[in-house]
């Protein structure tokens, strides 16, 4: 009897079991088989690979080579000390610091199913062994990865920037644009700007992976990624790279000359009808394939703060975010505000002396120099421009200064409107604006927080400060891309142009197609700025003679090219921290911009060299140098060089 | 209705008998349960099957490396299971201290010289196996407190009777659930429970002890553990209560049974097949080979292949009840039932556990999950199902 009720309690059992079986089995395996597919599918995105950058005339400066990345699963990696162990042993490998890998790792706390890259471009021996050691690395892949690879190596560096992995708080602000952890964006130059054209759509792809997160199938694609489109460049690569040239040869003049001290400079050269820049070159410079590299050493002067002071800045593009005094390169706007304002007209002559004194605010009489001491002549506008006079500048200023104040401020008003002190509006962040000096700019930078001992004399607007502007030193502030601009304004006849590196966005063709233009920048049109065609016929007359006449202060470098060139030169005097100087050191910044050929201006250039002493004496020579290699001609030897 | 039984005898038991009733026994072969014995052969061989596709893809480079030992120990345990069939019940009831010492000795040999894995010490390294006493103390459990059992079997009707056998049996429960293994612990008590039901303990005490059982039970799991005093690891309370709730924590302690269950139910009608099977081939089926082997064989051979192995059990349990019955003295019957019933109770929790019906608690698939002791244990204890089915038919 008991034994027939085991017996029966058996049956049960195994009945319950059975229908359990039935259920699981027959009645719902459809639910088990998807919830057993998406335990061992892992979706991993397959990484678009960017695209090129090109010249005006297709030549590359960055395209992608393929490459293999070490990445990191934290879901996958061990708990405990075996993730400590596991990740000191990858450092070993990898020959990375073991705490910047951990850094690394435990930088996405709170997202653990995305893949960290740790390192990208290893070298195929650790690729291997980790292939070979796979199961004492759980969560660890090896993936294909593309690199940026810059056939330039150093050219155009500031301009194109660099790629790197999105950080924590840039993904905050870009995760509404698609951008997701990991993700490697560009972080300067055209790589950011034009980050959502180059970066292409991120392709899907499942993997087999088991519960130790290692791959056990080849990636299925699923949705195909979509590579980068192509941004085409106004920046014409030979010219670019004759003025890298240009520049390092300044430099080393500006050295012969004895400045020891320069160290830096930038050249832009524009097309003064449509804003196109041709080049743009900056000095230092660095090789944008270190980011890809991620070596310590050679990465420093662009991450941290205090290499980069002792490297003078590699990183900062010279030409769009450095402002300099600009001296006498500034001379043609007060000129052409002058005339415009009735000041003084091409006909009258003020006299170019050694110095002039004008009576200051206290009653003290100041004197101010002229870079020539030994000159003594009336002079009128062309002459003066042509031969730098600053005192005759010197009266134009204070003329300036001297204006009912119904008639505002006019000289600033003119240069704002050539595009001094303002945003040029360039596609290439950053830009600095500069600073354009009026009473109101003074007022607001010279407080009682500012500046406790002298603020109640410092904010106001005294005679020097206008005699000063007029010769374009003291506060006066501008990127070597702002004055470019305004001299293609004076070229082009009075329009205010756009620069702009990238024309158009194309898409690559095949291998005989030709590629499409997907999207072409039209950078808005020239604006009129108001200046009248008779002004700007005296200002070109005046630059002309400042390269040909005989007492042009750039006639020695440009006066026998084949080409005309019409330029100024310019020497601001800007303190400048060098090293062993705690207080700074007045150096002479040495300038030239200008056009050519004269009289149907094709490109617009402007010249710095830091610390590189006169105009003359270095950066007009460089200029002469993109000129050549422009106009595919030679020029003559430079004579005897006398300028300011 | 008794006599109907006892007079008619099926055609064929009346041939067995014939010889017999001329006076001499019947040759041993004769005597045997043979319908028991090709049952558990092919689950032995069903199981070598399913170990051969559950463990293809475990060791890297050997894809027959458990089948392999499996069948080693298969071999060994057919050989003791025939060797078990040669001793006559009686002398286990004779020897039944020498038994109880035996067995006492090898689990508290376990606690001093076991290797520990996994958390418990559970085995004995011997040489190029491990040998894990708690599953050969499960045949020494039945054999020694059914001994103690039939001894005072006119005096079952006092409360005396049970509660010594009950006291008999708590140094074992308790040096097993020491290890810890609370799996084979709960074997013993269910064993324990089968031979004082079929010795006839009285249904008030049965009650009783039942109550008693449930109170204990809610106080390790529940009542302690809130006041403070853990008597059971937590993990172990956390698998015992948490098949009743098995969304509440899928990667933690749930984490084996969901994947147990995925694995059942994604097998369907007819499996995936060895290489399809991915819960088992790419590890997210823990522990595939020994104690979720059923979930890992549901995956890979479908409702067929788990129906085929449920059906062979139910073979071997239906011909167990039969030897319960035909046993010659009570002894041999409270062997029997405590065997049968084990084997019912492992079968039960473990394929209940993979698929959420049981709580998981460690216990293995008889005659398939890989482990040499369980497989030889459980052949050994067919053995003497055998062996009291050979005495019980050598005289009537």
């Amino acid at each position: 009897m008991r034994v027939a009720m085991l017996g029966g309690f058996a049956l049960v059992a195994f009945l319950v079991l059975f229908f359990r079986l039935w259920s699981l089995q027959i009645l719902s395996p459809d639910e088990y088989r998807a919830a057993a597919l998406d335990n061992q599918l892992r979706t991993v995105s397959i990484e678009a690979p960017r695209g090129p950058v090109l010249d005006r005339d297709g030549r590359i400066l960055v395209r992608n080579v393929a490459s293999t990345a070490v990445v990191v699963w934290p879901a996958s990696l061990p708990q405990g000390n075996g993730r400590d162990t596991e990740v000191r042993e990858l450092a070993r490998i990898l020959d990375m610091p073991f705490p910047r890998l951990r850094a690394l790792i435990r930088a996405h706390p709170n997202d653990p199913v995305t893949p960290v890259t740790l390192k990208v471009a290893v070298r195929p021996d650790v690729v291997a062994y980790l292939y070979e050691h796979e199961s004492e690395f759980p969560g660890v892949q090896v993936k294909q990865a593309y690199l940026r690879y810059y056939p330039g190596d150093t050219l155009f560096a500031q301009g194109l920037g660099y790629v790197g992995e999105i950080s924590a708080a840039q993904l905050e602000e870009m995760r509404k644009d698609g951008y997701r952890p990991g993700d490697r964006i560009g972080q300067s130059g055209v790589e950011a700007s034009f980050d959502q054209w180059l970066r292409g759509t991120e392709g899907m792809a499942e993997l087999r992976v088991d519960s130790l997160g290692r791959p056990k199938s080849p990636l299925a694609l699923t949705q195909a990624p979509r590579p980068g489109y192509a941004i085409r460049l106004t920046i014409d690569a030979s010219l670019q790279r004759a003025a890298e040239k240009a520049l390092r040869y300044g430099i080393a003049l500006a050295h012969r000359n004895d400045e020891w001290a320069a160290d830096g400079g930038s050249i832009v050269a524009l097309d003064p009808n449509t804003g196109d820049v041709l080049a743009m070159a900056s000095n230092p410079t660095y090789r944008p394939s270190v980011y890809r590299n991620r070596s310590g050493k050679e990465l420093a002067p662009l991450l941290d703060a205090k290499a980069a002071q002792q490297e003078n800045y590699p990183a900062l593009n010279r030409a769009t975010a450095a402002i300099y005094p600009p001296g006498s390169t500034f001379k043609p706007v007060t000129a052409l505000a002058a005339l415009q304002e009735h000041i003084v007209s091409s006909g009258t002559y003020l006299p170019c002396t050694g110095s002039y004194t004008v009576q200051g605010v206290t009653g003290a009489g100041q004197t101010f120099r002229n870079w020539d001491p030994n000159v003594n002549q009336p002079m009128g506008m062309v002459e003066a421009i042509a031969a730098s006079c600053d005192t005759y500048f010197y009266r134009v200023g204070h003329a300036f200064y001297s204006l009912p104040p119904e008639r505002g401020h006019p000289l600033q008003e003119w240069a704002s409107r050539f595009g001094i002190g303002g945003a040029t509006g360039i596609d290439l962040a950053p830009e600095a604006r500069g600073i354009l000096p009026t009473p109101g700019w003074r007022e607001a930078t010279y407080t009682r927080k500012t500046d406790p001992c002298c603020w109640r004399e410092d904010r106001l607007w005294k005679p020097g400060d206008s005699i000063q502007l007029a010769i374009g030193q003291k506060d006066i502030a501008v990127s070597p891309l702002q004055m470019a601009r305004f001299y293609a304004l004076i070229a082009n006849g009075g329009r205010l142009v756009t620069p702009h590196v990238v024309s158009r966005v194309e898409e690559a063709g095949g291998e005989n197609a030709a590629s499409s233009v997907v999207h072409s920048f039209q950078p808005p049109p020239a604006e009129g700025s108001g200046v009248d065609p008779s002004a700007i016929a005296v200002i070109k007359q005046a630059l002309y003679d400042a390269t040909h006449a005989s007492y042009g202060t750039s006639s020695s470098v440009f006066g026998n090219f084949p080409i005309p060139v019409a330029g100024k030169t310019g020497t601001a005097e800007k303190i400048v921290q060098l090293p062993g100087y705690p207080n700074g050191l007045l150096e002479d910044q040495s300038w030239w911009c200008g056009y050519a050929p004269a009289n149907r201006p094709e490109i617009t250039l402007c010249a710095v060299i830091e610390n590189g002493g006169h105009g003359g004496s270095a950066a007009a020579p460089a200029a002469l140098k993109v000129f050549e290699h422009f106009f595919r001609v030679k020029a003559p030897k430079i004579g005897a060089i006398h300028s300011d | 209705m008794t006599q109907y039984i006892d007079t008619i005898t099926s055609p064929r038991r009346r041939r067995r008998q014939a010889p017999f009733a001329r006076g001499g026994e019947s040759p041993l072969l004769a005597r045997l349960d043979w319908v028991l014995l090709f049952a558990v052969c092919g689950l032995v061989a069903y199981g070598l099957w399913a170990i051969a596709g559950i463990t293809r893809h475990d060791v890297a480079g050997n894809e027959s490396y458990f089948l392999v030992r499996q069948a080693v120990f298969a071999a060994a345990g057919l050989v003791l299971m025939v060797g078990a069939i040669f001793v006559d019940p009686q002398w286990y009831r004779r020897s039944k201290f020498l038994l109880y010492v035996l067995m006492i000795g090898l689990m508290v040999l376990v606690a001093f010289v076991g290797t520990v894995s996994r958390g418990s010490r559970r085995w004995i390294d011997v040489s190029f196996f491990r040998f894990q006493p708690s599953e050969f103390a499960k045949v020494l459990f039945v054999l020694t407190i059914a001994a103690f059992l039939a001894d005072r079997a006119r005096r079952v009707e006092e409360l005396r009777t049970p509660l010594l056998a009950i006291a008999l049996a708590v140094p074992p429960v308790l040096l097993v659930m020491l290890q810890p293994d609370l799996g084979s612990g709960l074997v013993y008590i269910a064993a324990l429970t089968a031979c004082l039901f079929v010795v006839g303990v009285r249904w008030l005490h049965l009650a009783l002890f039942g109550a008693v059982a449930v109170v204990l039970a809610a106080s390790v799991l529940w009542l302690l553990p809130a006041t403070g005093i853990d008597v059971l690891k937590p993990y172990q309370v956390a698998r015992l209560t948490g098949f009743t709730n098995p969304d509440e924590d899928p990667r933690g302690t749930t984490y084996n049974v969901r994947q147990a269950i995925t694995a059942v139910g994604s097998g369907g009608f007819s499996g995936r097949g060895v290489q399809g099977a991915t819960q088992t081939r790419l590890d997210y089926l823990p522990e595939h080979a020994t104690d979720f082997a059923f979930a890992s064989l549901s995956e890979q051979r479908g409702f067929v292949g788990a129906a085929v192995l449920m059906l062979l059990y139910l073979l071997v349990v239906w011909r167990g009840f039969k030897i319960v019955t035909l046993a010659r003295d009570p002894y041999s019957a409270i062997v029997a039932a405590g065997l049968v019933f084990a084997l019912i109770f492992q079968v039960f929790v473990n394929i209940g556990m993979t698929m959420g019906v049981a709580p998981v608690t460690g216990i293995t698939l008889p005659f398939v999950s890989v482990g040499g002791s369980s497989l030889v244990a459980n052949l050994v204890a067919i053995g003497v199902l055998e062996a009291i089915c050979v005495h019980s038919r050598g005289r009537s």
